[in-house]
């Protein structure tokens, strides 16, 4: 149905008389419904120039995004902005690593083990709702501010979705094959590594690629409150700095990179886990 | 298939935890210096610490066999938790924290000298309002609101007396958190109906016609007050008195030279250099002279108005928190 819908409007936008600009774009967005999505993106950042180059926001803290672009040009070709980067996505890595890792293992261990379950699901479950940044201050008390103190508030971000589809996909393991196993006499940890894991696994990818975007935000949010390195904190300064373009820059950035990392993440899913059923 | 899938597993789980190995060991590297002794040290990046990049540039402080390891904070707002866990030995602070920091029982203790305001002249931060608002005393603001930076701190404190000092009820205003370099669009988008801006913020904001500076509270409340102070602990203190020394006599030579050179193209790029702000920004910019002693009668009177603001529940003996070191 929809096929044929988008049949006909390509078939509409090749005659001539429909073949306005106009008509020949809203076309091409129903073709390549991806394109629309680029179009809108693209809508917002003219409304961003017009807002400040017409003087809609009156403001020194809103500069037209133009001079944005040249100020992210310009972070990229010193190699400041990519220095930072680095240093921002190396600590959210580490962070990512531990967290999630610490999660699965975790996720696993209770999902397959009533007592474990009974007795670290409540102080989880406690410690869940706390907002990562709240616990930055009181933990500089003991981690100080640097690295140690961004890559354990990003780990413990990444643990909870890790954990808990982890769990959630234990929980609803198809027990037929659990059953199988059991028939063959598996042993408990072949069953874990074998059926257990493999089975958790689309459950596993969604949590780790939820944690993906946790890690990014929190990691910037950790750099702003504490320490003076990597993206979160060049933003802060450029702010008390004012150069709102070189901290929008920056800001930029980071939505690039939040996609480009989601985007890896996928091609990596597809890669690893081709079972995932897309 | 199934013995492939095996193997991605396997070989997944293992980079899972060589990396994870790998975050671990990678943790807490302490660096050695080589022969100078390194003291770790917490900034504002603001005008108050060039005395100490002054330091820094002309070798100061590498002359007394130290090497010193700024860290920026732009709110502040870690300086001194980082400095109760170690991350730091000297913070760069304001008066109220500080004794904020004492009230709390924290073996705070001032090192050196940071920044005094001891003319009017050199007062630049303001109360700022818009020009047409018709608000002149701390009277007029009842009932209105006042942004400051933070709450319960240094820059509320000051705002509160001055509203006092000029016929106005402190506790019939309200108080809005704005960050500084917000404040001016603050108020300009009337979400506040007047700021206590600071520099350089109050310098850009009041060469424009539709803001007026009304009244420079910390020299009307109190002239010559101690605003900041470098701090370190009680056991720094006394484990490494001769560190205090050292860093405190390299800091006075470059209080010297920030004093000889406020206002000269050298001096504008070391600001320019660790604020990152732009040199014809900072041309506007009052620098107002650097003490080179602390002046433990003017925390005697911060710590009253601190009393009376219900900031502190009662007195500090103020003496014992200063360093002969910074006398």
């Amino acid at each position: 149905m929809s096929n044929a819908a988008n049949d006909s409007l390509t078939g509409n936008a090749l005659r001539p008389h429909a073949a306005t600009a106009w008509g020949r774009l809203a076309a091409r967005m129903q073709a390549t419904p991806r394109l629309s999505g680029f179009v809108l993106v693209a809508a917002l950042l003219c409304l961003w120039e017009a807002s400040a180059r017409l003087g809609w926001v009156n403001s020194q803290n809103w500069p037209p995004v133009s001079l944005v672009l040249v100020a992210v040009a310009q972070g990229i070709a010193s190699g400041e902005l990519a220095s930072l980067l680095l240093s921002t996505l190396r600590r959210m890595a580490s962070g990512y690593v531990l967290g999630c890792g610490i999660g699965v293992a975790l996720g696993l261990l209770l999902g397959t083990n009533r007592w474990l379950r009974y007795v670290l699901k409540p102080i989880i479950e406690v410690i869940r709702p706390i907002p990562a940044p709240a616990i930055v201050p009181p933990l500089i008390l003991f981690l100080g501010v640097d690295d140690a103190l961004k890559i354990f508030v990003v780990s413990l971000a990444c643990f909870f979705p890790a954990f808990l589809n982890t769990l959630a996909g234990v929980e609803t393991i198809d027990d037929v094959l659990l059953q199988t196993a059991r028939t063959f006499r598996v042993g408990a940890r072949r069953t874990l590594f074998q059926v257990v894991f493999p089975a958790t696994l689309p459950m596993i990818a969604a949590g780790l690629r939820v944690a993906t975007g946790i890690a990014l935000v929190v990691t910037v949010i950790s750099e702003m409150i504490a320490g003076s390195s990597g993206i979160g904190y060049y933003i802060i300064q450029m702010q008390y700095a004012m150069k709102p373009e070189a901290m929008y820059a920056a800001v930029l950035l980071l939505a690039v990179t939040g996609y480009l990392v989601n985007r890896v993440f996928l091609v990596v899913e597809q890669r690893f886990i081709p079972w995932l059923g897309k | 298939m199934n013995s492939q899938r095996r193997t991605w597993i396997k070989r997944g789980l293992a980079a899972l935890g060589a990396a994870a190995f790998a975050t671990a060991l990678a943790l807490p590297q302490q660096t050695m210096a080589a022969d100078l002794q390194k003291v770790r040290v917490s900034i504002i990046p603001i005008n108050d610490v060039t005395p100490l990049f002054a330091a820094m540039k002309q070798g100061y402080f590498a002359e007394e066999g130290l090497e010193i390891d700024t860290t920026p904070s732009a709110g502040g707002a870690t300086g001194i938790p980082g400095l109760i866990a170690g991350s730091f030995d000297i913070v760069y602070g304001n008066v109220v924290s500080m004794l904020l920091a004492a009230q709390q029982g924290i073996d705070i203790r001032v090192a050196a000298p940071g920044t005094k305001i001891d003319t009017p002249e050199f007062d630049m931060s303001a109360m700022v309002v818009r020009a047409d608002s018709g608000i002149k005393t701390g009277r007029d603001l009842e009932g209105k609101s006042v942004g400051v930076n933070t709450r319960n701190n240094v820059i509320w404190l000051y705002a509160r007396a001055w509203i006092k000092a000029t016929g106005g009820d402190p506790d019939r205003v309200t108080y809005r958190e704005v960050p500084h370099p917000q404040m001016e669009d603050a108020l300009r988008q009337k979400q506040v109906d007047a700021g206590y801006m600071v520099i350089p913020y109050v310098a850009i904001a009041t060469q424009k016609p539709e803001f007026q500076a009304i009244a420079h509270p910390y020299s009307k409340v109190q002239l010559g007050v101690d605003v900041g102070q470098y701090l370190t602990t009680a056991k720094f203190l006394s484990d490494k008195p001769e560190t205090v020394t050292k860093f405190v006599r390299a800091l006075r030579r470059g209080i010297e030279w920030y004093n000889a050179n406020r206002g000269t193209d050298d001096l504008l790029k070391i600001v320019s250099g660790f604020t990152r702000l732009d040199v014809e920004v900072l041309r506007k910019v009052k620098m107002s002279p650097a003490p080179l002693k602390v002046d433990p009668p003017q925390i005697e009177t911060t710590m009253k108005l601190m009393i009376e603001h219900r900031l502190l529940r009662g007195p500090i003996d103020v003496k014992p928190l200063i360093a002969a070191q910074a006398l």
